[in-house]
């Protein structure tokens, strides 16, 4: 294989003489000149002009190199719309193109049209004056400066002609002449005289002389390649593969995305038979292995490369190898292992004073350590990093002494997070946050912009402004997820369709997940799993409000299976938190209530995330509740309530404060109870939680309905007294009338609402409910009309709810994670 | 029948020689047997009873039942040498110790324990040879050789690196030379029991000879050898390689078996000596009507050609064969040296591509691929591949002399010598070397040394007129006139001697070619003559050189049937003129394109020529003729200054003879 040059670069040579001498016409220019710079220089031209890069052209370069590299397509697709410059009408551009390709007819015609390129370079001021000293023409026309890029090309080029081999050079020519081949019939068209012999003219003069011998001569020169022998050694240099291996491997990195299959399958045909397989391949499979889920040959593809990386480097890359395998560890599950390795890891990476190395491995485990407390709770007893916060005081003071930023950005967001998790001052935490968007902003640290973006939709969720952060999630999707992991990208799709599920618009959210992503970054295993995992949490969610628990308790099943090893730990609580819910609506109570007791106890071990401890709070709170016995909750949930204030997760606060009223009703302090929902409602509409939201208007009605019987009995209790007190009591009966009956109005609108938000929820259970209640209130206002009617609907809705019409419609398409 | 049928047995016996190649070449191009005449009795009565030569047994009675008893040792040490573990085949019929004991002296205290082992259970001389077939011995001992042959490269050092002095000798051959002294002194002694030698261990005793720079005994050896066995060709390589001149080669042929091979290696010699002339094509020629398509004769008369100066026909012939044999890679160096001198770059280039994808480390194809980056003025790449030929093989002859001429390009003229003079030790007939070596040594002004090589290179090759011009003008410089002259005289005397051997092949250069002298070697002459005081035979050398310039030599002054052959192949003939040597070139542009009937044309030497006339014509106050000289001058526009100034000269004087006559 050539080290550099290939009959593709030989083209471009000649397109940039073709350039140089005036031949493209002005409207071709800047095609040309695109084209050129394109293949020659490393950057994308292309994605950074056009305004909206999309993912699907993210490989379009790859294509085009390796498309120019395999055939001469590429430059016909290019030339021929143009007519040639200067000659008859009726030449295009590839005719005048080829006329330059075809004229290269010998292995010494090569030669000369090497040592010829140096003409289009501007004159140093040396040859300058050696020429005008030798009474030279001094050269005139279109000139290359000798280090803009097209000039630094050129004589790249020429060095690199210079210092082939000799049989290297006649591989090039050989390579050439096949390259050439497809034009043939084009060409003939063009130029009649050309014969069957014309790729080399020196076979072609000598035919005569040789008679039938010259195809003997020829195969014995050119080998099989003129038999039609598909040998299929493309024509391709190290410089190219390793640029495309260099290309892929960032794309992988930088995207977290795999390549794809075709592009895959053209690089592989190229790499095939090419006696040099650089090192990097090895990476690049392994990248694609880790990606693909293919553990077993991750680790072998990363073993491979480090063995053959470690001749040319020093041993001091064997940290970097333990990383990477930590990191593939970590990511297959194994994390145990992972542990051990990352711990070896730091500590040479401290034997070799590798700070970047040192520092990246630190903020790896420490985040590795938030996720999984289990496995680290040994270490932070007697170990340097101690405990979380330290850690990380220490890396964001060593990035800053080290400058590095993207580390320090990335300390200070995790410190953001920190802070919240433990349910300390917000201002804080939104200082990290500032700090943090500082430094990105200004260093425009693109791939940082995702995590920042996550971490501040996180604040303004826990906050309770829910359009915020569905704004900062749009925000980030229209504008920087082109350029950001797409690890993030599917994490800001899964809480938008999060969100959109909480509103009760399923469809929505199973479009925005089906949509929104590009299937071909699917393919790598983890995100895969990721999306799966989030289909089937919204589809259970959908599935429990439905009531349609044997679908829900199916998925259940499936989602438990997954292991909370492998899963982020939120998702794995939500997964549990589903799984409560299930239990609960089964009216299983004591498995529920086992299970949040073990949580509950794991979590204040672990010092896990506070608005998580809080929300198996109200949980357990809610199940009382349902046991019958909310008063028993009582406790909790005021814990739960100044808990949530003092960290002010709000929309926690205000489900909180709605089991406080619930239980208030219960203990039949109705007032009270209207009070608290009142003054929590429209903020707890804010955070766009339908079902929430209609729990408070439940709770809402339930106290009206209970101040409209402490009403009732004060009337009773007035009648009674009143028959000795007269008329004014009477009055005062009749406004106490009044009074109840503006209360059922208004528990009667609260009920509405209520029902109106369950049904956004599409939550079976709570609108029979409802529609029970107010079937109910309206008897009691005596109403027997609309009583029927709810009554009919309620009725409705309880069939519909048990003959499972919604398990039948949609377990066709229930997500298997 | 017969060659056919010992050129069999050759096969078989010689199979380890690299000869057997070329007489497996000539077996399949002598025409079939069957279809000839002369041998279709014979071949009707063979084939009944036909057994294949090759597997036909030994005619010696003694040495076949000797050989049928060794019958398995033969073919287990035969495959150990095809497996090229030589000293395990040696060992298979003469182990070492007993070498070791053949090579220990009278002196039966021997220093090693070894030794004194051997001596006490039987005295080292007395020891006696071991009983072994002819084949069998021949086989062990030739790969004792090769072996040592094979430590003798793998010891040797970098091409011309610090310690690559070409003093490592190959040691394994003491013990072969001793070994068959005795083989050789115990047939001569005891008078018949031994069966008669059947010619190999002659050869296999010259080839070490050679190797021992014992040329005379090697000659006799090999004689031997050729006359017991005559198809041996690798026997007569050697012969070829001994041979060091005419004389010696005509001497030698009457001793010689009179048969084809014979022939064939007198062909090859007097072509390998630089011999050309009537007698020699027809001889090849004759050889080519016995194997018509044998790639190996139409190489010797593409050869011929070449040395004969006929480039364009050689390059006919090797293209030919080029055909014939695409993938034979033998000789190609001198082709591509044709295609060198005759400048057809595209085609070198084919051709080296053609022996790169063949077989890119193969002397051959690194000197072709050599040659073509020297046309290129790529030297440094030229010198890389030349080396790498080298490395491939140390006795690459004109490998050692183009690096020498690359070397002269790079102005490393220390390098160049060496290279030369290694080129010299290879093979002293080398005249280019020789012809380099003076060249090298003129450029550093030293023109003593240059002369005594330029004199080696004109004693190789006497009839061509460029060596004794640099004889001549060596001499010049070193104010020798008398002799330069003579030498220069030589020189044009000489380039007519091509003119007579040409027509031998027929298509040969084109028969109207005008004879024509080479105005530089008359205008040296006629300079010499002139500061010999000699004016008149100036003169007339100096109307000589401009008569060149339209080619009417006819009027010769004093060389007979002065003629000469194209001028544009004769004198840029690849390895004569390396050097830079820019005056003589410059004698040649002028003519380039002026057609080859027409004569030179104005050239420096004609200018020079005239301008020296004119002058001379000023001196005898021959002043019209000097005018006339003078404005000729003018219209030429060589030295249009001086030319002018004369003419006004000229003038002044005519009036000033004008005014004294009145």
């Amino acid at each position: 294989m050539a080290r550099y040059l290939t009959p593709a670069k030989i083209g471009l040579l000649a397109l940039i003489e073709l350039y140089v001498e005036e031949t493209v016409p002005n409207d071709a220019i800047i095609p040309v000149l695109s084209f050129l710079t394109s293949h020659i220089l490393d950057s994308d031209l292309q994605s950074t002009m056009t305004t909206t890069p999309s993912a699907a052209n993210r490989w379009q370069r790859a294509e085009r190199s390796i498309g120019l590299v395999v055939s001469i397509k590429d430059f016909e697709d290019l030339l021929l719309p143009f007519p040639a410059a200067d000659r008859l009408p009726g030449r295009r551009l590839w005719d005048r193109f080829l006329e330059k390709l075809w004229g290269i007819d010998s292995l010494d015609a090569l030669q000369t049209f090497f040592s010829r390129q140096p003409r289009v370079l501007a004159r140093t001021r040396e040859e300058l004056r050696r020429m005008t000293e030798l009474g030279e023409e001094l050269p005139s026309g279109i000139l290359l400066a000798r280090n803009s890029p097209l000039g630094a090309f050129v004589r790249k080029a020429v060095l690199e002609f210079t210092r082939l081999q000799f049989h290297h050079s006649a591989e090039l020519w050989k390579a050439f002449v096949k390259y050439r081949q497809p034009t043939v019939s084009y060409w003939r068209r063009r130029n009649p005289q050309c014969g069957r012999l014309s790729f080399d003219s020196v076979l072609m003069e000598s035919q005569h002389e040789w008679g039938s011998f010259t195809d003997g001569i020829a195969v014995t020169a050119y080998g099989g390649m003129l038999m039609d022998e598909e040998d299929g050694a493309l024509p391709v240099s190290t410089d190219d593969i390793e640029s495309l291996l260099e290309f892929q491997i960032d794309q992988i990195q930088k995207y977290g995305a795999r390549v794809p299959a075709e592009i895959k399958a053209k690089f592989h045909a190229m790499l095939r038979d090419s006696h040099v397989v650089p090192s990097l391949s090895h990476y690049l499979n392994f990248s694609d292995a880790w990606r693909s889920g293919d553990y077993p040959s991750a680790f072998d593809y990363l073993h491979r490369y480090f063995d053959y990386t470690m001749q040319n480097r020093d041993r001091l890359f064997y940290h970097y190898a333990l990383m990477n395998l930590a990191i593939v560890q970590s990511d297959f599950g194994c994390h145990k292992e992972a542990m051990a390795t990352m711990l070896e890891t730091i500590s040479t990476a401290r034997e070799n004073k590798d700070n970047t190395c040192l520092n990246f491995c630190l903020n790896w485990f420490y985040h590795f350590g938030r996720a999984h407390p289990d496995l680290v709770q040994d270490l932070e007893a007697n170990s340097m990093i101690g405990s979380g916060k330290e850690a990380l005081a220490f890396l964001r003071a060593k990035a800053k002494e080290t400058g590095m930023l993207v580390l320090r950005s990335s300390a200070l967001l995790s410190e953001a997070k920190l802070n919240m998790a433990n349910g300390e001052s917000i201002a804080g935490a939104m200082e990290h946050l500032v700090r943090s968007s500082h430094i990105i902003v200004e260093r425009n640290m693109k791939s940082l912009i995702g995590s920042q973006l996550s971490v501040t939709t996180s604040l303004w969720d826990r906050l309770g402004i829910s359009y915020l952060s569905t704004m900062t999630s749009e925000v980030f999707l229209r504008v920087h997820a082109p350029s950001a992991c797409f690890d993030d990208e599917l994490k800001m799709v899964c809480r938008l369709a999060g969100t959109l599920a909480g509103k009760g618009k399923y469809d929505e959210a199973f479009a925005k997940l089906e949509d929104g992503i590009d299937k071909n970054l699917l393919r790598a295993a983890k995100p895969n799993q990721y999306w799966h995992l989030y289909r089937g949490l919204v589809k259970l969610r959908r599935d429990l409000h439905h009531n349609d628990l044997d679908t829900a308790e199916t998925l259940l099943a499936q989602l438990l299976q997954i292991g909370s090893e492998e899963l982020d730990p939120d998702v794995v609580f939500i997964i549990d938190s589903l799984h409560i819910e299930a239990l609960i609506r089964r009216k299983d109570f004591d498995a529920a209530y086992e299970k949040i007791e073990r949580l509950i106890a794991k979590f204040r071990d672990d010092h896990r995330d506070l608005s998580l401890r809080i929300r198996l709070l109200l949980v357990k709170a809610h199940l009382f509740d349902c046991m019958g016995r909310p008063e028993r909750g009582f406790s909790i949930t005021m814990r739960a309530a100044s808990l949530a204030w003092r960290a002010r997760l709000l929309t926690l606060l205000w489900q909180a404060v709605g089991a406080l009223a619930n239980i208030l009703n219960a203990m039949g302090e109705f007032t009270a109870a209207v009070q608290l929902v009142e003054a929590v409602l429209p903020r707890s509409m804010e955070s766009e939680n339908a079902f929430n939201t209609g729990i408070l208007y439940s709770i809402l009605a339930d106290a009206r309905m209970g101040q409209a019987g402490k009403a009732a009995k004060a009337r009773q209790a007035m009648t009674t007294t009143g028959e000795t007190a007269g008329a004014a009591a009477a009055a005062a009966a009749s406004l106490m009338n009044n009074k109840k009956l503006d209360l059922f109005t208004k528990a009667h609108e609260a009920l509405e609402c209520a029902f109106n938000h369950f049904s956004a929820a599409e939550d079976l259970e709570k609108q029979c409910e409802t529609l029970a209640k107010r079937a109910t209130l309206m008897k009691v206002l005596g109403d027997h009309a609309r009583a029927e009617e709810y009554a009919a609907r309620y009725m409705a809705l309880k069939r519909q709810s048990s003959s499972g019409e919604h398990s039948s419609v949609w377990s066709t398409d229930t997500g298997t994670p | 029948m017969g060659a056919r049928n010992c050129t069999c047995r050759l096969y078989t016996t010689l199979a380890a020689i690299g000869a057997a190649c070329r007489a497996a070449e000539l077996l399949d191009s002598v025409p079939d047997p069957v279809l000839s005449d002369l041998d279709q009795k014979e071949a009707v009565a063979g084939l009944q009873g036909y057994q294949h030569p090759a597997l036909s047994a030994n005619p010696d009675p003694v040495e076949a039942e000797l050989e049928a008893k060794e019958l398995s040792k033969y073919l287990l040490a035969k495959s150990f040498f095809d497996c090229k573990e030589f000293d395990r085949c040696a060992s298979v019929f003469l182990p070492d110790s007993l070498l070791s004991g053949l090579l220990s002296t009278k002196a039966t205290d021997a220093t090693t324990p070894k030794g004194k082992a051997k001596a006490s259970s039987a005295p080292p001389f007395e020891q006696a040879l071991p009983s072994l077939s002819q084949k069998s011995l021949f086989l062990a001992l030739y790969a004792k050789v090769i072996s040592g042959e094979k430590k003798k490269n793998e010891e040797s050092e970098m091409i011309m690196g610090p310690q690559d002095l070409g003093t490592i000798k190959n040691s394994h051959l003491v013990v072969v030379s001793r070994f068959l002294e005795r083989w050789f002194a115990e047939r001569k002694a005891e008078d018949s029991d031994l069966p008669p030698s059947q010619g190999f261990l002659e050869y296999l005793y010259g080839m070490v000879m050679v190797k021992e720079k014992n040329e005379d005994a090697a000659l006799d050896y090999l004689l031997n050898s050729v006359h017991l066995f005559p198809w041996n060709w690798g026997a007569w390589l050697e012969l070829t390689n001994l041979i060091s001149g005419v004389e010696q080669l005509n001497k030698i042929t009457p001793v010689l078996p009179q048969n084809i091979m014979s022939f064939i290696f007198y062909a090859n010699t007097a072509v390998n000596l630089y011999q050309q002339g009537q007698d020699l094509a027809a001889s090849v020629n004759d050889l080519l009507k016995l194997f018509p398509t044998s790639s190996f004769i139409l190489t010797c008369r593409a050869l011929l050609n070449y040395h004969s100066k006929d480039l364009y026909t050689a390059e006919q012939n090797f293209s030919n064969l080029l055909a014939l044999h695409p993938h034979r890679l033998d000789s190609l160096d001198h082709y591509s040296n044709i295609l060198y001198v005759l400048n057809m770059r595209p085609k070198l280039a084919f051709l080296a591509h053609l022996c790169s994808s063949i077989d890119k480390f193969r002397p051959e194809s690194c000197v072709v691929i050599g040659n073509y980056y020297s046309l290129l003025s790529l030297h440094e790449k030229a010198v890389q591949y030349f080396r790498r030929a080298l490395t491939l093989d140390r006795s690459c002859l004109s490998a050692w002399t183009l690096m020498g001429h690359e070397y002269v390009e790079l102005k490393n003229t220390h390098a160049a010598i060496e290279s030369y003079r290694r080129a010299v030790d290879v093979n002293r007939r080398d005249y280019r070397a020789w012809y380099g070596l003076g060249q090298t040594y003129e450029v550093l002004e030293m023109n003593a040394y240059a002369l005594y090589y330029y004199k080696k290179a004109a004693g190789l090759r006497p009839w061509d007129g460029k060596m004794w011009q640099a004889v001549g003008s060596c001499l010049q410089k070193m104010g020798k006139d008398r002799d330069g002259i003579k030498a220069l005289k030589r020189a044009l005397l000489a380039d007519s001697y091509y003119d007579s051997t040409l027509s031998s092949f027929g298509s040969a250069g084109p028969a109207d070619r005008m004879a024509q002298m080479d105005p530089e070697v008359l205008l040296q002459i006629a300079f010499m003559y002139d500061r010999l005081g000699e004016v008149e035979e100036a003169r007339a050398y100096m109307e000589l050189c401009v008569a060149q310039e339209d080619g009417g030599a006819t009027d010769n002054v004093d060389t007979s049937a002065v003629c000469t052959s194209n001028p544009g192949e004769s004198f840029v003939v690849h390895g004569d003129s390396p050097g830079s040597d820019g005056d003589a070139e410059g004698g040649y542009e002028g003519r380039g394109g002026a057609g080859q009937g027409e004569g030179t044309g104005v050239t420096v030497a004609t200018s020079k020529a005239r301008m020296w006339l004119a002058r001379y014509a000023m001196r005898t106050e021959d002043y019209v003729t000097a005018n006339r000289l003078a404005t000729e001058l003018c219209q030429d526009g060589v030295e249009v200054e001086e030319a002018k100034a004369l003419i006004r000269e000229v003038r002044s004087r005519m009036e000033l003879a004008d005014l004294t006559e009145r």
